[in-house]
């Protein structure tokens, strides 16, 4: 190692020097035991939930709820929104070829010493440093000092509250117990998400407003206008939803989306009898295509991602905080409040990610292989399965929303209002009047065909549309 | 008046947003699925399933600095261990930063009879420009240790004396005419 005389110097002042080693037999090593980890602690969790809801079952249906909430809110969007935190970080570092923080380590634990592992120390880290930083409230705010209080709980409470009426899992008997992870089966459905989000907005202004501060002002004002006017749009897109399923159920609506209950259970029968190995799958459109929300709903699935974006005010809609212009609402927020903003937006990541998973990506079914399972195993494990897709799903929106939030640049205040107003607004009404026509006329068929043809569309159009000049072709970008 | 000579195709910017997200998504599966690639140039790593990541964990990790490297100064040594140096403060008067401190002192029985009792450099006021090593007319002060200065927990700690200075292998040139190895016998009285 040490050949040179400098190197021996190094070595002297240093310890020896380590170039990157090849890694590749570790490196395969660690993938497959680390994916196959990740899929079964998925698993155990989606057990954990279903068995959670099961034991508090027992103790009638105010148990039932509560252990819904428990499991759902304090683990589910708990501990999703304080590793998004760190998987935030970790995902924008892999996208643009870095490392992420990997600094804060465990040492205190033997088998831990020097051991990054993928950062999430770093979450413990970050609770620590909010927990002891000082409660600090400018002079401006002492007059005001409730309402300064209540904004960081405004932002924190409806975000966690949203996710009551997402459900996670069919009804379903387990362990003895008849039960469905959803906290709050209630007939006003989705329109709860709607009168809830909106209460985002008391939180920002009064943020914004009683902080004292100018930028903070700014930054309240700012939000305000843009999470009202996405309310407009995000709520006209999910009509061409309503449409479809003819629900504001969020249940009903995932279980229209696959087999219901009587229909794969006969199917099981008669493959069972049939000795069948392959029980098909009967909710399966045109043979291949599963029926999930996105076949019937293309823009508005596509708009409703846009506008949860701009609702939940992250980039390319985050001129409420621009960190490097205006610091944001929060500005005078320290400590922990100041990180109840910050957890409140990653729950709200959460939410929306769970709501189009609902809505737009089949909830919990699984695709085609939903009658085989419950054939050769029973409804139960089928649940677990697929509590642990809809917890893949939800994982994959959130890794979506994470790619727009690195790829766009922050859009300006005009531009945001016009892309609200002149554009996304037209086009979700124009989506609200072709759905309901082509539903009138030809029926859910009708509007699978009509979801197709928006997609080749769409797609069409993106490719179409023109590339932008490259920089050495571009008449004015040479000087 | 229109505010950009963009098209309204061009200033759709869907295709150009979608192929970002494209990018980073590339990027990502590629960085997160990949294997680390021995080679240290990062713009050498081009093989399948390589990642892109260019970073080197620091304390971990080092990489060798290359040979043109202002490193942490040395004394350099003579053959016979003393240093070089015959304090002639060629050095300390170049030094713009002022952070040499000499002090001269004699040899008894040697040909060459200057050299520094206490030779100092404070790390912390050196700005590494390498003044110190052009001035010096017999080459006893270098930089080519590789190392920069370590980090210390007191600023009376990044003051380097001479015993710590004086290391690193020993130089000898030919034009070394009067060295130490003819010791001058001063004919007994
Ligand atoms: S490198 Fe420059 S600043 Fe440092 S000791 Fe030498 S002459 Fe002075
Ligand atoms: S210039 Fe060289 S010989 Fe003169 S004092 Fe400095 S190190 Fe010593």
């Amino acid at each position: 190692m040490i050949e040179t005389p400098t190197a021996r110097l190094a070595f002297e002042d240093f310890g020896p020097a380590i170039p990157p080693r090849p890694a590749f037999g570790r490196w395969l090593a660690g993938t497959i035991a680390g994916w196959t980890a990740f899929v079964a602690f998925l698993l155990f969790i989606s057990w954990l939930l279903l068995a959670i809801a099961a034991l508090f079952a027992r103790l009638g249906p105010i148990g039932a709820a509560v252990g819904n909430i428990v499991g759902l809110i304090l683990i589910l969007v708990m501990v999703t929104a304080t590793l998004l935190t760190m998987a935030d970080r970790k995902w924008s570092a892999l996208m643009q070829d870095r490392v992420g923080p990997n600094r804060a380590r465990l040492s205190i634990i033997p088998g831990l010493r020097n051991r990054p592992l993928k950062g999430i120390p770093h979450v413990l880290a970050d609770v620590l440093k909010m927990l002891f930083k000082e409660d600090f409230i400018p002079e401006g705010a002492m007059n005001n000092k409730v309402l300064f209080n209540l904004a960081p709980l405004l932002a924190f409470a409806p975000a966690f509250m949203l996710f009551a009426i997402v459900p996670v899992s069919p009804e379903v008997t387990f362990l003895g117990q008849r039960i469905q992870l959803q906290v709050a089966r209630v007939d006003w459905g989705i329109l709860y998400v709607f009168a809830l989000a909106s209460l985002a907005v008391f939180a920002t202004a009064l943020a914004g407003w009683t902080s004292d501060n100018k930028l903070a002002l700014l930054g309240g004002l700012r939000a305000s206008a843009q999470l009202i006017s996405y309310e407009v749009t995000l709520g006209l897109t999910l009509v061409g939803a309503f449409i479809a399923f003819g629900t504001l159920r969020l249940e009903e609506m995932a279980r229209l989306q696959g087999m219901l209950g009587p229909a794969l259970r006969s199917a099981v029968v008669l493959a069972a009898r049939a000795g069948d190995f392959l029980v098909r799958d009967d909710s399966v459109l045109f043979g291949w295509l599963p029926s999930w929300g996105f076949v019937y709903q293309p823009i508005g699935m596509i708009l409703f991602l846009v506008a949860a974006q701009a609702e939940i005010k992250r980039a390319p809609f985050d001129t409420p905080e621009g960190e490097s212009e205006i610091i944001g609402y929060f500005l005078e927020y320290s400590g922990l409040k100041s990180g109840l903003f910050l957890i409140a937006e990653y729950a709200e990541t959460v939410v929306v990610a769970g709501i189009v998973t609902t809505i737009f990506l089949g909830g919990y079914h699984l695709p085609f292989i939903e009658p085989t399972v419950v054939r050769h195993f029973d409804f139960a494990w089928l649940s677990v399965f697929q509590v642990f897709a809809f917890i893949v799903k939800m994982l994959f929106i959130i890794w979506v929303m994470f790619v727009v939030r690195w790829a766009f640049p922050r859009f300006r205040y005009d531009q945001i209002m016009r892309l609200g107003w002149k554009m996304m607004l037209p086009i979700s009404l124009f989506n609200v009047a072709l759905t309901a026509g082509i539903f009138l006329w030809a029926g859910r068929e009708g509007l699978a065909w009509m979801g197709g043809i928006e997609w080749l569309a769409i797609i069409a159009f993106v490719a179409l549309s023109a590339r932008a000049p490259r920089a050495e072709e571009a008449p004015h970008a040479s000087h | 008046m229109p505010r950009t000579d963009l098209s309204p195709g061009e200033r759709l910017y869907l295709r150009e947003a979608v192929r970002g997200m494209g990018v980073l998504a590339r990027h990502f599966w590629k960085n997160l699925f990949g294997f680390r690639d021995p080679a240290p140039e990062v713009m050498e790593r081009k093989g399948r399933g390589v990642n892109l990541v260019s970073t080197i964990n620091y304390p971990e990790e080092r990489k060798e600095y290359p040979p043109g490297y202002r490193g942490m100064h040395r004394l350099v040594p003579r053959l016979d261990g003393k240093p070089r140096c015959v304090a002639c403060y060629m050095c300390a008067t170049a030094c713009p930063a002022q952070c040499i401190y000499i002090e001269a002192g004699e040899y008894e029985e040697e040909a060459i009879e200057k050299y520094p009792v206490r030779f100092e450099i404070d790390e912390l006021r050196c700005i590494v420009c390498g003044f110190c090593v052009e001035a010096c007319p017999k080459d006893a002060i270098r930089m080519d240790t590789g190392t920069h200065a370590p980090a210390v927990l007191s600023r009376p700690l990044a003051v380097f004396d001479k015993e710590s200075l004086l290391r690193g292998p020993a130089v000898e040139h030919s034009t070394d005419v009067l060295t130490y190895r003819v010791p001058l016998k001063t004919p007994p009285r």
